[in-house]
């Protein structure tokens, strides 16, 4: 095809030198508008195709709908659900750390009593102890030994509010989740459109031929069905009146229906 | 007593396994989503379940059925433990059968309240 107009060209071009030197200047004229013609209808021709392809791509982010949705609707929601994360792996750190503050003035309180006994028990073991530091010593014991039992129990107490807080991992994890199943949906209706709008640049062979085939079905469903899990109440993403916010709410639920 | 703790968070798991260990069960098998739970129930001679919700592979309410509809283990006590709190989800799960049902963010005294209730109910 090419060389099929490489020829033409020539072939015009040495019609055009010959009638130049037997000075047919009619001639010269209508073979260069002939020329310049042709080179401006390829001109006309790439720009209509430059605008065909335009169209198609702006009708390809219409189609593309769901990237719309996914921009008004889902990217908003995916902040709030990260927020959320931020603001309940704070409260998590917080309760561990409180519940750490608390612990360690009673170890500290425990360690030095029984340092103190320990020293005064060691004066009694090497008989040099009088009658009243031994009565001191009785006393103080009595009372380390009632304090004891109190003392444990709210490191027991601590310890249990520590084990408690890490349940923001799961939590945290199913909001996560949802956020990572979003991006990962942005990513494949985002690359489709890169796809789809390098497809019609020219010179790239590599690229494959536009195609608006539907992407697969949304996993997430409009219309969830009861048994749909939704992960974790997220304040200002799931509507609070769909959602019941503590035990006892559920427990009296459940006792409603019989239970 | 046996127990199987079904959930997809290892953590969550270790939570509720050291809950049910101060509580005094210390016989505890893991499983980390319904599919994997159910060969193991139908395999073992488990005298309950606490089960997640939302889990990837067979969510708690699919195990909850798979067990209510087995002739082996129809009788077995399942405890749902999840996020999952909407109305609807709350009585979708009443009607498969489930034998009580914790909110998370949870605490140890309502866990220890919904076993004793289960047990005092399952012996009367």
């Amino acid at each position: 095809m090419e060389n099929l107009e490489r020829n033409n060209l020539l072939e015009r071009i040495k019609l055009l030198a010959e009638c130049i030197e037997a000075g047919n200047e009619e001639e010269v004229n209508r073979i260069l508008d002939d020329i310049l013609q042709k080179r401006e209808h390829m001109l006309f021709q790439e720009l209509g195709r430059l605008t065909r392809e335009f169209h198609d791509a702006l009708n390809s982010f219409r189609l593309d709908s769901r990237v719309t949705e996914l921009a008004r609707d889902n990217i908003p929601d995916a902040k709030q659900r990260l927020n959320y994360v931020i603001s309940m792996t704070e409260q998590a750190a917080n309760r561990t750390l409180n519940a750490v503050e608390g612990t360690t003035p009673i170890c500290e309180k425990i360690a030095a009593q029984s340092r103190m006994l320990r020293e005064q028990w060691a004066n009694f073991i090497q008989r040099k102890m009088t009658a009243q530091d031994f009565r001191n010593m009785s006393r103080e014991l009595d009372s380390f030994l009632e304090n004891m039992s109190a003392d444990t129990d709210r490191i027991r107490e601590n310890l249990s509010e520590v084990l408690m807080a890490q349940d923001y991992q799961d939590l945290t994890g199913q909001i996560l989740q949802r956020v990572i199943f979003l991006v990962n949906e942005m990513e494949g209706h985002l690359s489709r459109l890169v796809r789809n709008g390098s497809a019609q640049t020219p010179h790239d062979p590599t690229v494959p031929p536009l195609s608006f085939a539907p992407l697969a079905p949304k996993t997430i469903p409009d219309k969830p069905s009861a048994e749909e899990a939704h992960g974790p109440f997220v304040p200002g993403v799931i509507p609070a009146e769909e959602v019941i916010h503590n035990q006892d709410d559920v427990d009296s639920l459940l006792s409603s229906l019989g239970f | 007593m046996k127990i199987l703790v079904v959930d997809d968070f290892a953590t969550m798991r270790r939570i509720i396994k050291n809950l049910l260990r101060d509580i005094g069960f210390s016989n505890i098998t893991e499983a980390d989503d319904g599919s994997s739970a159910l060969p193991l129930l139908q395999n073992g001679d488990f005298d309950f379940l606490v089960t997640d919700w939302n889990m990837p592979g067979m969510p708690g309410i699919e195990l909850l059925k798979a067990v209510r509809a087995s002739p082996k283990l129809a009788k077995l006590p399942v405890l749902m433990v999840t996020a999952e709190s909407k109305r609807e989800q709350i009585i979708a799960a009443a009607q498969a059968g489930v034998n009580g049902y914790i909110v998370k963010p949870f605490n140890a005294v309502t866990l220890k309240e919904k076993l004793d209730k289960i047990f005092e109910r399952l012996e009367n």
